[in-house]
């Protein structure tokens, strides 16, 4: 018995697994690759959060302790560029 | 087949997922274990955090490259694992036990697959001296993927704990669904850590 719908997500998400692995080699620009590398992890994750994680479905305070970590830790992320990364 | 999961009607006052997953009580442990996750984002959100301002700062070094091949493989089986958990969830929700004993059961072969080919790439890293105090990228890459490899191991034990006791599961689904929302972090974070530590 196999649904229909998370089969695709499942293809999709082999599809999308295997777009990373390509431009881990692709002789594109480094910044370019790794730009689109993450994109693709942050589909995947979106894809597996929505359709596995049934988030499609779920009322709005299961939406807000999940995305509100996340933005945190996000927002921390860029906060302490300046500290580290812009640092010369 | 249909797919209960996203046709279920919801009554006044109840959404959707609520009205899916058998009501109060599945409402409330769903609740909790994405309370759970919340701290589980900061936890892995800190230390990736950490990780990409180190390298992106230059602390975290330079390193040998990984094993890609086998890294590859574990995402393969750790991303059919999720699939094979969601389906294990469709089939408990139809009260169809065979299907839910099946998928769950390949789900906890995935994890246990995912951890034997973790333990050959450490046993190769290590043999070649790349222990986690040869620099900052590995201590880095031990701690994340050693803390990671520990959620799958206690990913396995739940999910066979709901394999051993199918009876139990299958008339409350949402337990399997619960743990499929941990299952399917512990995937979300090797998405994350795939490229991070082996791509980039």
């Amino acid at each position: 018995m196999i649904t229909r719908r998370y089969l695709f997500v499942w293809i999709w998400l082999l599809a999308l697994m295997t777009l990373s692995l390509f431009m881990g080699v692709a002789p594109v620009a480094r910044h370019a690759a790794v730009t689109l590398m993450f994109t693709v992890a942050a589909i995947k994750t979106v894809l597996v959060a929505v359709h596995f994680m049934h988030l499609k479905i779920e009322p709005w305070l299961i939406y807000a302790i999940a995305l509100v970590p996340v933005a945190m830790v996000v927002g921390f992320m860029f906060t302490l560029f300046p500290d580290f990364v812009f640092v010369r | 087949m249909e797919d209960v999961a996203f046709r279920a009607p919801a009554s006044p006052g109840q959404s959707r997922g609520e009205a899916r997953t058998g009501g109060e009580a599945a409402l409330r442990g769903k609740i909790a274990i994405w309370w759970f996750l919340a701290s589980e984002i900061m936890l892995f959100g800190g230390l990736i955090t950490s990780f990409v301002l180190a390298r992106l700062g230059g602390a975290a070094g330079t390193h040998e490259p990984l094993n890609v091949t086998v890294a590859a493989v574990n995402t393969f089986v750790l991303l059919t694992s999720s699939y094979t958990m969601v389906e294990a969830f469709a089939a408990a929700e139809h009260g169809n036990r065979p299907g839910m004993r099946f998928f769950l059961a390949v789900t906890v072969l995935a994890g246990l697959g995912f951890l034997g080919l973790k333990v050959y790439e450490y046993s190769g890293e290590i043999a070649h001296g790349f222990t986690p105090g040869r620099g900052g990228f590995w201590s880095f890459y031990y701690t994340m993927t050693g803390l990671h490899a520990l959620h799958v191991l206690i990913g396995v034990v739940v999910n066979s704990a709901l394999l051993v006791m199918a009876g139990a599961a299958i008339r409350r689904p949402y337990r399997v669904e619960l743990a499929g929302l941990y299952w399917h972090f512990v995937d979300i974070v090797w998405i994350f850590l795939f490229p991070l530590l082996y791509l980039t």
